[in-house]
């Protein structure tokens, strides 16, 4: 057991420390429309060309190829420097799509996607959830019907979001007209772009227009971008969900900390009706301090798991453990914040700029719900890792 | 960078283990007058040397530091361990007199730990110990209590008996500076709660499996598996901080302290926490004195008050920072 960072990996800090000082976007993310998506373009493209693209990516594929360490490294800088946060429309594309192709893609696919998912050039969706499978996964019923050289498309997807800026989609349909359940699934890699596509937002809670109904129309998609085996697209999504659920909210374990220390801040300048500082209630007090240690925590979570990565070459099966407490610990952090506040936590207008931890809070089911809920995570736990019963 | 136990870290877990399960397995407890180290105990841990195992090798220890004392610690925790074990290594620590500190190295001479309480000082542990050992964040003491007269109490945890002592004598034995025995003593009694928390996720995990309602096993109703799973999650959490704290320890990082004070929380809510659902999710069994898991909750409650309770700990924590 040590804490020891290398002298390369102290370096990497300094040269990525000193590059975000002075290249980190300076004017605030447009919140909704083409112009968000233009920027996160941008910021990735700047990135990609100053060589901090990809920090654990192969270099075959463009990536910088170093380890999980140095990635964890990069996203604390990131953190710090209060860079473009991490999960925007770049997202799906970087943390699952690309990794996917690296594990399970052809040559062509590889050589094709990953340098343009480096460079922001291609944005990605995920359309595997549906209207009657979400949790259920395995229940998905958009069906492909095997022709020649072609996989046509019919039915809808759920939830995609931010299909409408995205250049490609992770498509999980059934291809085996008589199979069920996890069997005669396909991963495909669909162009947004192609005729009989047609994309309808869903509004949120949040005042935005993130997710969206996809409609499937004879969308023709060559056999080509199957990604694994057809028939056998339930491993391939597997993998995406273990990237999903492995890195997913890396940015965010690192960045709980400052987030905690910030609201600290916000406590130590903020009165409470009764006119004492938010800081001097005891209950405010120790919901911080406690909220401090969890944060500490799940960094310390965050090392240990990706330096076990590190030498196994794979993620372990703590990822869902992962995920239960970055998001109860984010949404206590926010309800927090809501007893601080006071009667500013009530006023929104879907800017998250203007009003960032009500966002933040309102996006705090977001975070326990999407990429399967917690409810979800404590099933997988019981499975695999306590090797309970099944329920199911 | 690796945040497990590796290489020799993992022989000394195994090492612990095997000794705890031999020497003071978790079903002594159910046996009358089972509190504390009897002196036959005393001896067999000491000639195992886990008494010496943070000592400097000059000072007739192992020369091992904050991680093995970690390793070591959790599995007195898994079996109950009485915290005689933790007195009896830090008083170790304070001594600067070899004959006294070969002497606490054999497990010759006992020592009780002593603790405020109201006006008053509470005696933990070792019944026949003729010294006490206080501890404080910025030193320690160990004094003689030869002749001074103590009243027993009732104590609510088997593994460790408690008396009362109007005032800790003076005879003071030997004295300790700075925050090296308190850090230690709170690295211990985390890494104790860190075993409970796992002896009590273990022991529901195991019966989940077995035990059959309305034609089912209970591991398979989701009101049972969740809370299994926010057990694990809990010791998940507390085994990472405490691992971190434990290592930047030994590295002498100037933010240990805050790492430590973490862990400690963490650890101490996870115990807490663990036991409480271990007895619930068991059902009438878990409430019958034969049970193990009523002897873990109240070990939880006894660690959970030493070396930082809630409160301190949260008012230290608030104001703290840490480096990369
Ligand atoms: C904002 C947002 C963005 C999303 N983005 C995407 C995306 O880009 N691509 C994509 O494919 N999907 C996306 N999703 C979909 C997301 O993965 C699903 O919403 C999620 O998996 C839950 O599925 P569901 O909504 O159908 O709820 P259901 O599966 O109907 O669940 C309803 C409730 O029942 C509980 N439940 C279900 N099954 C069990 C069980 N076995 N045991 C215990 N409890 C259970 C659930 O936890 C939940 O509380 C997104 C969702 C949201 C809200």
């Amino acid at each position: 057991m040590d804490l020891k960072y290398s002298d390369a990996d102290r370096e990497f800090r300094a040269r990525a420390r000193a590059w975000l000082a002075v290249n980190v976007p300076t004017a605030p993310r447009p919140a909704h429309g083409p112009a968000s998506a233009q920027f996160d373009r941008d910021w990735q493209r700047k990135m990609y060309e100053h060589g901090w693209a990809g920090v654990a990516w192969p270099k075959e594929f463009g990536g910088l190829g170093l380890s999980g360490l140095q990635q964890v490294i990069w996203y604390e800088e990131l953190g710090r420097a209060r860079a473009p946060h991490y999960i925007n429309t770049t997202y799906i594309a970087l943390m699952h799509a690309g990794p996917t192709l690296i594990a399970r893609g052809t040559q062509s696919q590889k050589s094709f996607h990953l340098q343009r998912i480096l460079s922001g050039e291609s944005l990605w969706c995920q359309g595997f959830s549906e209207p009657n499978a979400g949790s259920d996964l395995a229940a998905l019923k958009t069906r492909g019907r095997v022709e020649d050289d072609v996989i046509v498309v019919n039915g809808s997807k759920m939830w995609t979001t931010d299909a409408m800026h995205a250049d490609y989609q992770e498509l999980l349909i059934r291809t085996d007209p008589g199979s069920e359940r996890h069997k005669g699934l396909t991963w495909l890699i669909c162009d947004m772009k192609l005729p009989g596509i047609d994309i309808k937002p869903i509004r949120t809670m949040l005042q935005d227009e993130h997710v969206n109904m996809v409609f499937y129309d004879e969308v023709r998609i060559p056999k080509a971008n199957v990604v694994g085996e057809i028939n056998g697209g339930w491993s391939t999504a597997l993998s995406t969900l273990s990237f999903e659920r492995g890195l997913g909210f890396i940015g965010d374990q690192l960045e709980l900390y400052e987030r905690v220390n910030r609201v600290i801040d916000l406590a130590g300048k903020t009165r409470l009706e009764s006119g004492k500082l938010a800081i001097e209630d005891d209950g405010i007090a120790q919901k911080l301090a406690s909220l401090k240690a969890d944060a500490l925590a799940i960094r310390a979570m965050t090392l240990a798991h990706i330096t076990e990565s590190d030498r196994t070459g794979q993620p372990g099966p703590q990822g869902s453990l992962m995920k239960l407490i970055v998001t109860a610990t984010h949404k206590s952090l926010s309800e927090t914040v809501g007893d601080i506040i006071g009667w500013d936590f009530l006023e929104f207008n879907g800017d998250r700029a203007a009003h960032p931890w009500t966002y933040d809070y309102l996006w705090s089911w977001v975070f326990t719900i999407s990429g399967g809920t917690s409810e979800i995570q404590r099933e997988i736990t019981a499975d695999r890792l306590l090797g309970l019963p099944r329920a199911r | 960078m690796f945040l497990a136990p590796d290489g020799d870290e993992i022989e000394i877990t195994n090492a612990a283990a095997d000794f705890m399960a031999n020497a003071m397995p978790i079903e002594r407890l159910h046996a009358a007058d089972s509190a504390d180290m009897n002196a036959a105990l005393r001896q067999s841990v000491a000639e195992m040397g886990w008494f010496a195992l943070t000592l400097p090798e000059a000072d007739g220890g192992s020369g091992l530091g904050p991680v093995e004392h970690a390793l070591f610690f959790r599995e007195v925790g898994r079996m109950s361990g009485p915290i005689d074990v933790l007195t009896q290594c830090l008083a170790a620590m304070v001594a600067d007199d070899p004959q006294l500190r070969a002497a606490l190295l054999a497990g010759e001479r006992a020592v009780a730990l002593a603790v405020p309480s109201g006006s008053e000082t509470r005696l933990l542990g070792a019944r026949d110990a003729g010294c006490a050992l206080e501890v404080t964040q910025t030193g320690a003491r160990l004094v003689s209590i030869a002749g001074a007269q103590t009243v027993e109490r009732p104590a609510l945890a088997p593994a460790c008996s408690m008396r009362l002592l109007p005032h800790l004598p003076d005879a003071v034995l030997a004295t300790a500076t700075g925050a090296h025995v308190w850090q230690m003593g709170e690295l211990g009694t985390a890494a104790m709660l860190l075993g409970i928390a796992e002896a009590a996720l273990d022991l529901i995990v195991e019966y989940a499996k077995i035990r059959e309602t309305f034609g089912r096993k209970i591991g398979a109703y989701q009101a049972v598996r969740h809370p299994c799973a926010d057990m694990a999650l809990r010791a998940e959490t507390a085994r990472c901080q405490l691992w971190y704290a434990a290592a930047a320890l030994a590295e002498g990082r100037e933010d240990a302290g805050t790492h430590l004070d973490a862990a400690k929380h963490l650890c101490n809510q996870a115990a807490l926490m663990n036991t409480d659902a271990d007895i619930q999710l068991h059902g009438g069994i878990g409430v019958t004195d034969e049970h193990n898991a009523h002897l873990l909750l109240k070990q939880a409650m006894l660690l959970g008050k030493l070396f930082g309770g809630k409160r301190a700990l949260l008012g230290q924590l608030l104001t703290a920072q840490v480096q990369d």
